[in-house]
């Protein structure tokens, strides 16, 4: 399969290639994991937050 | 298992061996060819056969108390294992159609068998990097100060509270800060001490950063007294403890203070006129 065969021959075939995309992957997976793991905590409490609920308290003209 | 059969023939010669009357020893009928026995006689070759004798078994000579003896073994076994060759003609049989089929757990294609494998090794490897950054990102965050640590670690003073010529006293991390707005004829005054011939010498410029405000940690360098602010003979601070006098720019000028008052990380936030120290 001509696929596999380019994934293969772009990243596992040299080591070098195969742990530095390794690494990258972990940093891109980190980062978006986080970003789901807040959105999904942001729609779970939807209206519980401080960052929901500040309209109703504070005002942008005064200053607290 | 072949019988082993020996021809033995032992004779007995008279004795052949005389001295001539010239001295010399004679030895009649005496067979030169009769070769010496085969034996290990103390040459190292251990008990291993040598390769010009025909070892002791098969055949040879003896010497025993009968006299010379040779044996010849006209059968002799086989000496190494001997497994006989059969031949048979089943033919092999390529399609046993009751031999299970292993199709169904073959890969179809070798390149893609080996991208799955490799991709799956490589989502371990990026699974557990994360992991591994993420623990010690986490473990590091324990070790950082906690926000009520850095909330106390920070004092604002309202700037416009402190009327020009007057003194404020702040509690900022347990210890008093002075904080003096000094008016135009004080920095003046400040600027032309000749400081290089102070105890602790220090220009005004280097201890302030607008000259109008003069922000200082107000314990003397002495033993750590408060000192009394508009006191003393240099118009700035003095110790009551030990009598240290300090300038209007916070210099030690006499007493046994050893160092000026010391200057504390601080800035102006312009926008809202507020000195934050810290």
């Amino acid at each position: 399969m001509a696929l596999a065969d380019r994934i293969y021959s772009t990243f596992f075939k040299r080591n070098s290639v195969y742990v530095t995309s390794i690494f990258a992957g972990a940093f891109a997976f980190s980062i978006g994991f986080d970003m789901g793991i807040n959105s999904f905590w942001d729609k779970y409490n939807k209206g519980k937050q401080w960052k929901d609920i500040r309209g109703q308290y504070v005002t942008d003209g005064a200053e607290e | 298992m072949a019988s082993v059969r020996s021809a033995t023939k032992a004779f007995t010669l008279p004795p052949t061996v005389r001295a001539l009357p010239s001295g010399v020893p004679s030895a009649k009928y005496i067979n030169l060819n009769a070769r010496a026995p085969a034996d290990e006689h103390g040459h190292g070759h251990g008990s291993t056969h040598r390769s010009d004798r025909p070892p002791k078994w098969a055949a040879g000579i003896q010497l025993s108390s009968g006299g010379f003896s040779t044996k010849t073994f006209t059968t002799v076994s086989p000496t190494v294992n001997f497994q006989p060759r059969l031949l048979h003609t089943s033919a092999r049989n390529d399609d046993a159609s009751h031999a299970p089929s292993f199709k169904a757990y073959q890969p179809s294609s070798s390149s893609t068998n080996r991208a799955v494998s490799y991709f799956m090794v490589g989502s371990m490897g990026v699974l557990s990097a994360s992991v591994a950054k993420s623990t010690v990102t986490e473990f590091l965050g324990t070790l950082s100060a906690s926000a009520d640590v850095l909330a106390l670690a920070k004092v604002e003073v309202e700037l416009a509270s402190i009327p020009e010529g007057k003194n404020s006293i702040i509690k900022w991390r347990g210890k008093p800060v002075f904080v003096r707005h000094r008016t135009q004829d004080e920095v003046s005054e400040a600027r032309s001490e000749d400081w290089k011939t102070m105890r602790d010498p220090e220009s005004d410029e280097s201890r302030v950063k607008k000259p109008e405000w003069l922000v200082m940690v107000g314990i003397c360098t002495h033993l750590g007294c408060v000192p009394i602010g508009e006191a003393g003979d240099f118009g700035g601070w003095f110790c009551p403890c030990h009598g240290s006098h300090y300038d209007i720019s916070g210099r030690i000028r006499k007493g046994p203070a050893p160092l000026n008052l010391e200057i504390p990380a601080y800035e102006f936030n312009e926008a809202e006129g507020k000195l934050v120290i810290g």
